[in-house]
């Protein structure tokens, strides 16, 4: 049964699909290597250029923030799921309102590298141990998410040659993982920032062209869409009704709501997107910038749910779930029936660079996080150069780039989705709380902080390893065992209460002997959050 | 969240900090600064909790209430489908709504406390100047 997830794509697209893929990644190297800092300036390393125009930090945001799991998952969800999977494609738009009505402008007028600097700003005293906790989490949330899309390249790999052999799956990992480093170690923003803008303008020309095709070949009738994917799911009107998937008992439920929950407030504290808050220079920028975002993911959910829908509808939900039973093949398979092989070539390179381009921002972020907060701050308190503290982020992004393809080679059997869920429900049980307090209310205090973010961190993480994921299911990593008693496989909806109720705790039980000091921090933090300046 | 901001009774100035620039103060107790925390945060907050409620409700629903969310609209557009692409609508207007009250209830604060501040730090720099100067003088 080797090849019975075989090889969707014929040699012409396969070989496409490689030239595609190759001459995009050479030119985003060169341009990497060339507009690599070359002033051993900390600054640009980490913000890339500050100048960009709101379109073009948009493109950025939204390339950093639609994943392949986005492209190829949704999708699939969608294509097999209807409803329910429409229903994920609506978190995760919804998710930036967050960031933009709530994060995105205090955050940028008080920031300056990392998430640390804001709420070293915000706690002066005991910065450091919140430094350490907040790097903790950030490369928590990253590797996570990094091992995913190197998995996630795993499993787009199969779509094309079968299932892989043990040295091609390594090979893959390794020339992908190869390929972040250098984007990361060397390119530092600006090359992360220049493939983000490239894979963002492919992506939305590449939903847009094929979503276009889909509503072509059903003649704009919208209804005449829904009703052949209901025809053609062979599951009639329940494919358009809510409960496909997470339907039936109240824990699938309640695991779905929690799944949203966790999406829809994990966004707003993902380190890779928050350092993207931090580059423009002003305000104004940012806002225009967090409002293409906005509008371009908005656009490409859209379009990912036409997509979902036409894949069913023209390529049948069975024979979808045949190539692959999680549906990543749908969007792939959709392409090959519309648009031959150009078009599965044009959409598979774009996963692959899908891929490559949010592992680059990951590792990107990550690194920084271990080289400002955790190397420059707290090791080497504050005194280390700029030159030494760029060294530090570049040799930082290399062991998590390798640290990434080692846990991705032990663990490819996982589940890309696991990962990512887990990824976005830390970062909203630990991240968002500090961020959200840090900005918002005056009687938080360096030991609230500790306690959301180490809380939120251990919460979600044993919450997951207490759940059918990891025991007593026969999907799940060990089958054998039992030891699951928490029913949900996304903790988001205890462990973000948790690290909310953690925080406050912390900051209400602690000691009230710096009150002057820390009331003043506080207003001197508000001012800077709300009144800002434009960095020049 | 209480909006106000409490008198500090018997409240003495704290010496001054290396974190604590001396204009942040006179502008936290500006009067303008909190009229812009109210305008931006009840916003803000108001907007979130629209925006993002709705959508975790409309989770709830579809989760909850299946036989009202299946109700047919039009064709095979049901009610849970119809408000699924209202989402899209309602963060639309959200967005709109934002970008405009920032432009006309923000920003001009905001504008005019940097001014202030600009001020400020003008008149202190030219204070620390002459200090300086003095100093040198006598030094010679």
């Amino acid at each position: 049964m080797v090849t019975q997830s075989a090889a969707i794509a014929d040699q012409f697209s396969l070989r496409l699909t490689f030239i595609l893929f190759v001459s995009v990644v050479v030119v985003t190297l060169f341009t990497a290597l060339l507009t690599a800092p070359q002033r051993d300036e900390i600054s640009e390393f980490y913000l890339g250029n500050r100048d960009m125009s709101p379109l073009r930090n948009g493109l950025a945001m939204c390339g950093d923030y639609v994943s392949a799991a986005t492209l190829l998952g949704s999708t699939g969800l969608v294509a097999l799921n209807g409803y329910d999977g429409l229903l994920y494609l609506g978190g995760t738009m919804v998710a930036w309102m967050m960031v933009l009505l709530m994060v995105a402008e205090p955050l940028r007028n008080s920031g300056k590298f990392t998430l640390g600097d804001t709420l070293a700003l915000r706690l002066p005293q005991g910065q450091r141990s919140v430094r350490l906790a907040l790097a903790l989490c950030t490369l928590a949330v990253c590797l996570l998410y990094l091992v995913a899309q190197l998995v996630g390249s795993i499993a787009l790999l199969t779509q094309f040659i079968g299932d892989p052999s043990p040295t091609t799956r390594a090979m893959c990992v390794v020339v992908i993982g190869s390929m972040v480093v250098v984007y990361a170690a060397i390119g530092g923003m600006p090359g992360a920032t220049f493939i983000q803008v490239v894979k963002a303008v492919m992506l939305v020309a590449g939903v847009a062209i094929t979503a276009v095709m889909v509503l072509q070949h059903f003649s704009w009738n919208v209804d005449r869409l829904l009703s052949t994917a209901a025809d053609n799911s062979a599951l009639g009107d329940r494919f358009l009704e809510p409960g496909l998937r997470y339907g039936g008992t109240t824990t699938n439920k309640l695991d779905f709501f929690s799944l949203q929950l966790a999406i829809v407030l994990g966004l707003a504290a993902l380190p890779h997107i928050m350092m993207r808050l931090l580059a423009p220079r002003s305000t104004r920028v940012l806002r225009g910038s967090v409002v293409w975002a906005v509008g371009l993911v908005a656009f490409v959910c859209l379009m990912a749910g036409v997509l979902g829908l036409g894949a069913t509808a023209i390529v049948g939900r069975e024979n979808i779930a045949e190539v692959d039973p999680r549906g990543d093949a749908a969007i792939l398979l959709l392409a090959h029936k519309l648009g031959g092989a150009v078009l599965e070539a044009l959409l598979s390179s774009l996963a692959f660079i899908t891929l490559l381009a949010v592992a680059a921002g990951l590792t990107l972020a990550a690194a920084s996080s271990l080289a400002h907060d955790l190397y420059s701050e707290v090791i080497r308190k504050g005194k280390a150069k700029q030159t030494e503290e760029l060294g530090v982020a570049r040799l930082a992004a290399v062991v998590i780039g390798v640290m990434g393809m080692l846990l991705a080679l032990l663990s490819w059997g996982t589940s890309t989705a696991t990962l990512a869920f887990l990824a976005f429900a830390i970062a909203a049980s630990a991240i968002l709380p500090a961020i959200v307090y840090g900005l918002f209310w005056r009687g938080f205090t360096a030991r609230g902080a500790l306690l959301s973010l180490y809380g939120g961190l251990l919460c979600s993480v044993l919450l997951v390893v207490f759940s059918p994921i990891i025991s007593s299911q026969p999907n799940s990593v060990y089958p054998d065992a039992d030891f699951a008693w928490f029913p949900l496989q996304n903790p988001g909806i205890v462990s973000i209460p948790a690290g909310f109720l953690l925080g406050w705790l912390g900051s209400v039980t602690g000691g009230r002997g710096q009150d002057a000091t820390s009331t003043d921090a506080f207003k001197e933090f508000e001012v800077r959050a709300l009144v800002g300046t434009d960095q020049r | 969240m209480s909006q106000h901001h409490p008198p500090h009774g018997g409240y003495a100035p704290p010496p001054p900090t290396e974190y604590e620039p001396a204009g942040s103060q006179a502008i936290h107790d500006d009067p303008e600064f909190h009229s812009l925390r109210r305008a931006y945060r009840s916003f803000g907050a108001v907007a979130a909790l629209l925006s993002v409620g709705g959508f975790l409700s409309y989770v709830l629903l579809s989760s909850f209430a299946p036989a009202l969310m299946n109700q047919e609209l039009f064709g095979r557009i049901t009610l849970g489908l119809a408000l699924g692409l209202v989402q899209f609508l309602v963060m639309a207007v959200a967005t709109w709504c934002y970008v405009r009250h920032m432009r006309e209830r923000v920003d001009p604060l905001v504008l005019r406390l940097r001014a202030q501040q600009r001020e400020q730090e003008r008149a202190q720099e030219e204070q620390q100047a002459r200090v300086a100067a003095g100093r040198r003088f006598r030094a010679w």
